[in-house]
């Protein structure tokens, strides 16, 4: 059984320039799942996850087209103040980006330019649910002042996801979480997406089929810019309806 | 199916297809020389039957060790997966086929000529019926045939009564007669072997629907009526 949908989008096109980068994706993402999006590079994963906060905005020549709501809202309408979107869809790279700052300031910065934090302690408290909820806390409560670009890979990672949720979002976008990092690492980042869809609804562009297959209720997969199948999880990874999907999930795609 | 990029993944999944041809054919061949050795009471024959029983077993070992491999060096998913994971179960199926056909071989050392020739042909008729099962149904495996694994899921009725007809014809002899009843006792679990061989057939019918679709065959086994196979 499906969650209710969080997001819906309706013949999203997304054109960089002259060159049509989406064709017409209808997709949905279910409230508090993790929706996994696959296919080979160039296909339009990320660009599609990108249209998800407005991040294309910030490209010139990108121009989105179609409908694209969360909770019944038009995200692409004039009155969205995409700082407030930004703020509701959280994002997470490919490359664990944390701010040239302390542990304790990278995750204080959304809150404090958000005005989230009524005063220092209850500042103290977001910074330590935040890392908590990213499975950090325990390996860097003792250093909170030292700067975030000292931790490995993968605790630069699950720093970007504390950062991600410390200004409370209701969906995160990851885009390729985890590949700069090892398979402990990666592990760790599983389990976290495994417990924070409990909170929030999570969509991951991955090229890892068994990533998505750990960790994702439902699986769309990309092919030269369209949606070519959307279904469970279970099914895309077990019987997929569409060739063109079997023949990328098995390794047959020339 | 269009060939994978890493070429010796498909190489692979061939060797493993061969492998359950090949054991599918040893297994059907011991059906038919065990039951001769039964109809013509041929101890040298049937002695040969019980030896050739471990090349299957090996046949069974060599699946299990390269499905295991495929499982951790290609991750397979979807139909590859499907491939992967069928083999195990119909090399489990014809391994046990195997046993039952050496078993068949092993008790037929003990029949004697008080074995008419009504009991016979009723014990024959099953076994072509059971070999016709076993043979389509690797058919239906090597062609990726779901209607040939529908054809043999629903034959199996048809064999269940067969065998009831062998056994009651059997049972009859022991209480006609005075002498025998071990010999025909040996015969009555002869023929419950070849009704589980039938079943067996029926479980890789099953197993190849299932690979081949993705999906399980709809409803219930079809089962023969009240009789002495199905126990009421």
């Amino acid at each position: 059984m499906s969650n209710k949908n969080k997001i819906t989008a309706k013949q999203v096109s997304v054109f960089y320039g002259s060159k049509q980068a989406l064709f017409d994706v209808d997709l949905n993402i279910a409230e508090k799942e993790v929706t996994a999006l696959i296919g080979p590079s160039g296909c339009g994963k990320s660009t599609f996850i990108r249209c998800l906060n407005r991040m294309n905005d910030v490209i010139d020549i990108c121009k989105v087209e179609g409908n694209i709501e969360i909770d019944g809202q038009d995200i692409y309408d004039n009155s969205v103040d995409v700082v407030q979107l930004r703020e509701k869809v959280g994002m997470v790279f490919q490359k664990p980006n944390p701010f040239p700052k302390s542990i304790y300031e990278n995750i204080s910065y959304g809150p404090n330019i958000h005005g989230i934090a009524k005063d220092k302690t209850h500042m103290d408290e977001i910074v330590e649910t935040s890392l908590k909820r990213a499975a950090l806390w325990d390996e860097v409560k003792d250093r909170l002042d030292q700067p975030g670009t000292g931790l490995s890979g993968g605790q630069q990672q699950r720093l970007c996801i504390a950062r991600a949720i410390s200004i409370n979002p209701e969906v995160i976008l990851m885009d390729e979480p985890c590949s700069a990092l090892d398979p402990i690492a990666t592990a760790k980042i599983e389990t976290l997406i495994d417990e924070l869809k409990s909170l929030y609804t999570i969509a991951i562009v991955t090229h890892s089929m068994a990533q998505a297959a750990r960790v994702s209720q439902h699986t769309g997969f990309f092919h030269l810019g369209k949606l070519i199948e959307f279904d469970s999880t279970e099914k895309i990874f077990k019987n997929p309806e569409d060739k063109m999907t079997q023949d990328y999930i098995t390794g047959r795609f020339g | 199916m269009s060939e994978h990029i890493v070429k010796s993944y498909d190489e692979q999944l061939n060797i493993l297809k061969n492998t359950i041809a090949k054991m599918g054919s040893l297994a059907e061949k011991q059906i038919k020389d065990a039951t001769e050795a039964a109809i013509k009471q041929d101890q040298e024959f049937a002695d040969k039957i019980v030896g050739k029983d471990d090349r299957i077993d090996d046949l069974e070992k060599s699946i299990e060790e390269q499905v295991v491999n495929l499982l951790t060096m290609r991750q397979p998913l979807a139909i590859d997966l499907r491939e992967t994971v069928s083999a195990m179960k119909i090399s489990s199926d014809l391994e046990r086929i195997g046993d039952l056909s050496k078993n068949i071989a092993k008790r037929s050392r003990h029949l004697d000529k008080n074995i008419g020739h009504e009991i016979n042909k009723n014990f024959s008729l099953v076994s072509e019926k059971v070999q016709k099962s076993v043979k389509i149904v690797l058919d239906a495996f090597l062609n990726r045939d779901t209607k040939l694994a529908e054809q043999v899921w629903n034959a199996d009725q048809e064999i269940d009564r067969l065998v009831d007809i062998c056994m009651n014809s059997i049972l009859k002899c022991i209480e006609e007669k005075k002498d025998g009843a071990a010999a025909f006792s040996q015969l009555m679990f002869m023929s419950k072997n070849l009704e589980r061989i039938g079943d067996h057939a029926t479980n890789i019918a099953e197993t190849v629907y299932f690979l081949v679709s993705g999906k399980y065959i709809e409803g219930d086994r079809p089962k023969g009526e009240s009789g002495i196979v199905s126990g009421q």
